[in-house]
Order: C-alpha cells, then structure tokens, then sequence
C-alpha cells in the first residue's frame, strides 16, 4: 500500500509541477495539494504495513484525537508561525519605500553613474555594485521598478544594448537579494520553524556562504556583461521617457550609509531586523526633510508608505501563507516517498550539488527547483529523504530560487516588467540570463560544497527534525 | 477610492486570480490637446531646450547652469556646421539618399512600443539605422489638424528622425575632430591620473542641431518627443510636456533673476 500512495503523491507532484509552470495560482495550487497530501498520507495509513508503521513513528497517530492534532498543526500551526516572518517582510517592504520616498536610493545611482561617465563598462561595474548594496535592503516588485527607470535609461543612454542593460541590472538586483534580511527570513521559513535552530542566522549565514554567493553572482554579471558588450555594437537611440518621479533632488550624502544599515546591524550585532529598519527608516524619513509637516502629516506619510511597501510584496504573501501547511503535510507524505525513493536518491553532497547543477533550468518557470514555486515540494521531499545539514541544503536550493528564479527568469515580476519597460524580447533576455545562471549557479554550488558540505551534528536535518 | 481599488488588485490576484505580476502604476496628469501643446512648445527658442537635453544625462549633476549653456549653444552649433558641411559635399540630397551616400544601412520596422519609454530610432554601429515606424504611423494623422499643419508645415518625421541618426554615424566617423566627442568633462582625479567622459547629451544635441539645419525646418526637433509620445499615451505626453515646459520657465526665471 504505501508503494501505491508513494506513487499517487508522486504524480500529484509532477502535476503540482505543470500547475506552477503553467502560471496558475500559487496560493490555491499549494492549498489543494496541501489537502490532497494530508488525504493522501493519512488515508495511507489505514492500509499500509505493520513494518512501515512501526518505523515511521511520525504516521502513528493514536486515535482520532491524533489525526486531529495533526490535522491542526498542518492547516493551523503552521500558517500562524509564518506571521513572524511576514512581520518581518512587510517591514523590510516599507523600508524600500522610505529609501525611494526620500530619493537615497536614486541619489546612490545617480552619484555612481556620475563616477563611471561615459564608458559603459565601469559604469555598469560601479553600478552592479551599487545596486546589489541597495537591494541587500530593499525587496519587492516596486522598489526594482523605481530603480530600474533610473538605471536602465542611464545604461541605454550610454550605448548599451537594452538586453545587455536589462541583464546587467536584475543580475546585480539578484546579487544584493542573497543576503537580503528579509528574503533570508522568508526563505528560511520553507526549511524550519522560526524558533528552531538559533544559530543558522543571517550573520552566520552571511558570513559562510551569503556573501560568497552574493559576489560570485556580482563578478559573473559584471564579466557576462562585459563579454556581451564587446561582441554588441554600440547603439545611439532617439527615444523620450517620461519621467516617473519628480524626485531628482540629491538625498543629503551622508545618508547614502543608512540602506545598509539594517543589514549591517543584523550581520555585526545579530541586531533586530525590524528595528534596524526602523531606526535607518525614520533617520532617512527625518535627515531627508521628509518630516517636516505637522504630526498628523508625518504619520499619514509613514502609513502611506507602509501601504504602498505592503502592496508590494502582496502578491506573494497569499502563497507564502499556504505553503507553511504544505512544509508541514510533506512531514506527513515523505516516508511513502522515501519507500519509493529512498534507495536511489542521491546521499552524497558532492552528487547532489552535480544533480542540481546540471538541472538548474529547473528553477525556470517556477519549476520543482525553485522555492517560490513548485521546488517547494521538491524541498519537502529532499529534506526528509536525505540526511544533510541545514545550511547546505539551504545553498542547494537557494541558488535556483535566487540565481535562477529571481535573477534570470521571465516569470520574475519585475523581469516581467524589465521586458515590457526596455521591449527587450524574452529569448533575448534568456540567451544573455541562462548562460549567466549557469556560470554564477555552478560556481555558488562548488562554493556550497566547499564551505558547507561537510558540516555534521546538530546541523543535520535528522537532528533538527526530530 | 479608485485609487485603493487598483492598489488592491495584487493582493486579490495573489489569493484569486492567476499569479499576476504587479505592474508599475503611471502617474496621472491633465490631458492637453495635442495641438495646445506642440503651439507652446513651438514657441520655446532653439537654445532654450538646454534644460530638457541636459535633464535625461548621466551626469547632469556634474554640470553648472552656465556650463549648460555653453555647451548647449557648441552643440548645436557644431550640428549645424555638420548640415552646411555636408550638403556642400553632397549637394542637397534627400535625408534617404544622404543615408545611402553614407553607406547607412537604413531599416523601417513597426515596433509597438509601450509607453515609458518610447524608442523612435536607432543608429547601431558601424552602419545601421532603424526609424520605428509605429510611433511615426501613430503621429501622422495629427498632423492633419490645422494648427499642427501651421506648425509642421511640410516637414518630414521620418527624415528628421532619419537625419538625427544620421548625425551619430558621422560622430563615429570623425570622432577625433568632431566637437561632441573631443569636448570632455573631468569626473575625478587621483594624483596625476585624470579621469574624463564625453557628455552624451552634447551629441543629442548636435544631432538635433544637424536635423533641424539640414532639414530646414522650423522648430526644435526636441517637439517630437511630444507628438510621437501622444499616439500612445496622451497622458504620458501631458507629462512629458508639463516637465519640459516647467524646465524652461525654469530657466527663465533664472534668466530674469540674473
């Protein structure tokens, strides 16, 4: 029996898969299938065998008030300890806000642009760099979109092809977003339970794998951009763009500081998230001259920007608001898959990272790689089949997610937007990005392997999950 | 209350719906007339553009008021001495057969455009030139409108779009003589080592400068920003149009101050 369920989730699996790639609702997708596995893995029970039952001691469920109980963790429990993280996004989207509102993020653009000139490859460089610092901070469909009709005219003013222009600027938004706090948050949450595991935070992260991740994805950008660039020709276009924001006034420049602040106190101090966004937001708010209004003013310019940062994130949180049940049922589902899988799937680091190198498309199109789509599945399988550390299999599937997803797929929303905004073709666009996912992917995993393959303990999932 | 509707259309997409994108909310301005809007900008003075040209640069932060001014009136000086120098060479040919003469290699795709950023043509290097038709195919048919036509008379977007690519092809040809590519702006320096740009505003400039004289036409080719931005948005061109002209009273408050 519990042969037959493991193959029935399977195929509820692969077809979660094609609902994901074929852009239907992520929030509902995951519901249903959260139900469909929690059926699935419970009604398995009732005719599976002794033997399976007797080692699996998560499938046993004492009665009734067991099923019940399990029942409450997976569609209660679950969603509500995600709220801290979500906290934790909505702060992180009104800070995005701040730093557009009082144009330090333009200004930081602006400044490094005026650095670089007229050569387009140190400009895209210093650019790159900066743009990655910014949205280490910031996060969110609206903050890439107020920085990408800064940058991206900029670059096509230069003579840069506007594919070029458009991969060199998501790279390096890409780059920042590895050790941005509250991604980090989000993601983490796919793998454990906010309380659990102290010590995989985002200073530790950061420090052994993060910033790693972060440069290789910068230095292979810049260079890809750079390689591109010498086999384009230079263009001169006509073209008028509406202006979108009436903030061309320099930000004071000694506050160019505050957007790495958050992350900073975070990293150096393990300092509150929140409360580094807090701080560098209202110092922003007040240095900037943006508080200057009465205090009914001030506070209606606070809320605004809380409302507008929420919205950003929006699309997102219903999905990230299922999936917690979805981490939860796959408990339930994965030692029917470990029967069917079990014996021939992968138990060494080295063929892991090889498997999810050479299958890194994957990560496309919300394909089973990456966590923001149906890889979240995936992640439930692979956490509870293997037995590997948590920050590897953090790594394993943060570079699909990230570099892959986030960085050089269509499906992105503010890629999306990027090819509307410069009319960059989407194979255009895949031609520069995949090759790029693939350089920077193979180069994050080799690193992976390198500093967090062998870490043992109380760093193995087995320990953490028990 | 629209206003909150739009803004909550992602959350009930990200519940309901497809997994819908959020999109960029434009901003909203007063539509104008077409026709209001080309006769004002008309009546702006050719070197008055300077804070419009200057505005979409790199580096505007790096140049003062009065640097702009000089360089503006360079430029666009240096454009029209291309015009005279050429048709002196070539005799007066059409922009189409000037392109031919220079070995351009000329192309006319429809390209839809979308409304941030509207692309009217392209000089690729060494020798291609693209005019996007659709913006242009858009724009003709208010140039049927009576005050426009006063305007307009019978001037050609097509070769003014042509001969401003044009303009950056001969750049590239004579780029150690030509003004636009020898003038540099130093940006920072350590010790002995100097580091310059180009300005590339100075050679929109002067490819405007070149269009206008070779062209002979009446008015700023900078108006066309304006026209072929209305065939598809009025909106956004009502906001192209109320940035330009807040530059130039701008300017010439600063003007009336001095």
């Amino acid at each position: 029996m519990e042969y037959i369920i493991g193959i029935i989730l399977l195929l509820t699996f692969f077809g979660l898969a094609w609902y994901c790639i074929s852009g239907n609702n992520l929030m509902i997708g995951f519901l249903i299938i959260s139900i469909i596995w929690a059926v699935l893995s419970f009604a398995g029970t009732l005719g599976s065998s002794p033997a399976f039952l007797e080692e699996n001691k998560i499938l046993q469920f004492a009665g009734m008030k067991g099923v019940m109980d399990a029942l409450n963790t997976i569609f209660q429990k679950a969603p509500e300890d995600w709220g801290s993280t979500l906290v934790n996004v909505c702060w992180g989207a009104w800070f995005g806000r701040v730093l557009m509102e009082t144009g330090i993020a333009s200004t930081l653009i602006r400044k490094t642009v005026e650095l670089g000139g007229d050569k387009p490859m140190i400009t895209i460089a210093l650019l790159n760099i900066v743009t990655a610092i910014i949205f280490t901070a910031m996060m969110g469909a609206g903050p890439v979109i107020a920085i990408g009709v800064i940058v991206l005219p900029i670059l096509m003013s230069l003579g840069i092809p506007k594919a070029i222009a458009m991969f060199s600027f998501m790279g390096s938004v890409c780059a920042g977003i590895y050790i941005n706090p509250v991604i980090f948050a989000q993601c983490r949450a796919f793998f454990i339970e906010k309380d659990a595991v102290p010590e995989f935070n985002l200073g530790w992260y950061a420090s052994k794998w993060g910033f790693v991740a972060m440069i290789i994805l910068l230095i292979t950008t810049t260079v890809l951009s750079g390689v591109y660039l010498t086999k384009s020709k230079t263009s001169h276009a006509w073209a008028a763009t509406v202006r979108k924001s009436a903030q061309t006034k320099d930000a004071p420049f000694y506050t160019l500081i505050l957007p790495i602040v958050p992350v900073a106190l975070k990293i150096a101090l393990n300092f509150s998230v929140i409360a580094g966004f807090v701080i560098a937001g209202f110092l922003a708010l007040f240095l900037c001259g943006k508080m200057k209004g009465n205090f009914k003013e001030n506070c209606q310019l606070v809320n605004k920007l809380f409302y507008d940062g929420v919205v950003d994130t929006a699309p997102l949180v219903g999905f990230l608001l299922t999936l917690p049940m979805f981490n939860k049922v796959a408990a339930y589902a994965a030692p029917y898959f470990k029967v069917l899988l079990g014996g021939i799937f992968p138990k060494n680091e080295l063929v892991l990272c090889v498997v999810f190198t050479v299958l890194l498309f994957m990560g496309l199109f919300r394909g089973p790689l990456t966590l923001f789509g149906c890889g979240a599945a995936t992640l439930g399988v692979v956490m509870r089949i293997g037995d590997f550390s948590l920050p590897f299999l953090y790594a394993l599937f943060a570079i699909p997610t990230i570099t892959v997803n986030i960085g050089s797929c269509i499906t992105q929303s503010w890629v999306a937007w990027g090819l509307a905004y410069t009319k960059v073709e989407s194979k255009d666009f895949l031609k520069l990005s995949i090759p790029n996912a693939y350089i920077a992917g193979i180069l994050q995993y080799v690193a992976a392997f390198i500093l967090l393959g062998s870490l043992g303990g109380n760093w193995l999932m087995s320990a953490i999950l028990k | 209350m629209e206003e909150q509707f739009a803004n909550l259309k992602p959350i009930f997409y990200g519940i309901f719906g497809k997994q819908k994108n959020i999109v960029y909310e434009k901003p909203k301005f007063a539509e104008r007339k077409i026709a209001d809007m080309l006769k004002e900008l008309s009546k702006i003075s050719l070197l008055d553009w300077e804070r419009y040209a200057f505005s979409r640069d790199p580096l505007v932060g790096r140049i003062s008021p009065y640097k702009r001014k000089e360089y503006m009136q360079k430029s666009w000086e240096c454009g029209m001495e291309w015009a005279d120098r050429l048709k002196s060479e070539y005799g007066n040919l059409s922009a189409e057969d000037l392109a031919k003469k220079l070995g351009m290699e000329t192309e006319y795709p429809i390209l839809p455009e979308n409304t941030d950023r509207v692309l009217f043509a392209e000089f690729r290097e060494p020798n291609n030139i693209k005019i996007y038709m659709d913006a242009v195919n858009k724009a003709k048919k208010y140039l049927f409108d009576g005050d426009i036509k006063g305007i307009f008379c019978d001037a050609n977007i097509v070769d003014i779009l042509l001969l401003h690519e044009l303009f950056h092809s001969i750049e590239e040809k004579y780029k150690k003589e030509i003004y636009t590519r020898v003038e540099k702006i130093e940006l920072w320096s350590i010790g002995f080592f100097h580091y310059k740009s180009n300005i590339i505003a100075l050679s929109e400039i002067a490819a405007m400068g070149f269009a206008y004289k070779y062209s002979k036409i009446t008015f700023s080719p900078y108006i066309l920003d304006v026209l072929l931005v209305y065939g598809y948005s009025q909106n956004e061109a009502s906001g192209l149009y109320e940035e330009i002209m807040e530059l130039v009273d701008d300017n010439e408050r600063k003007h009336d101050e001095r």
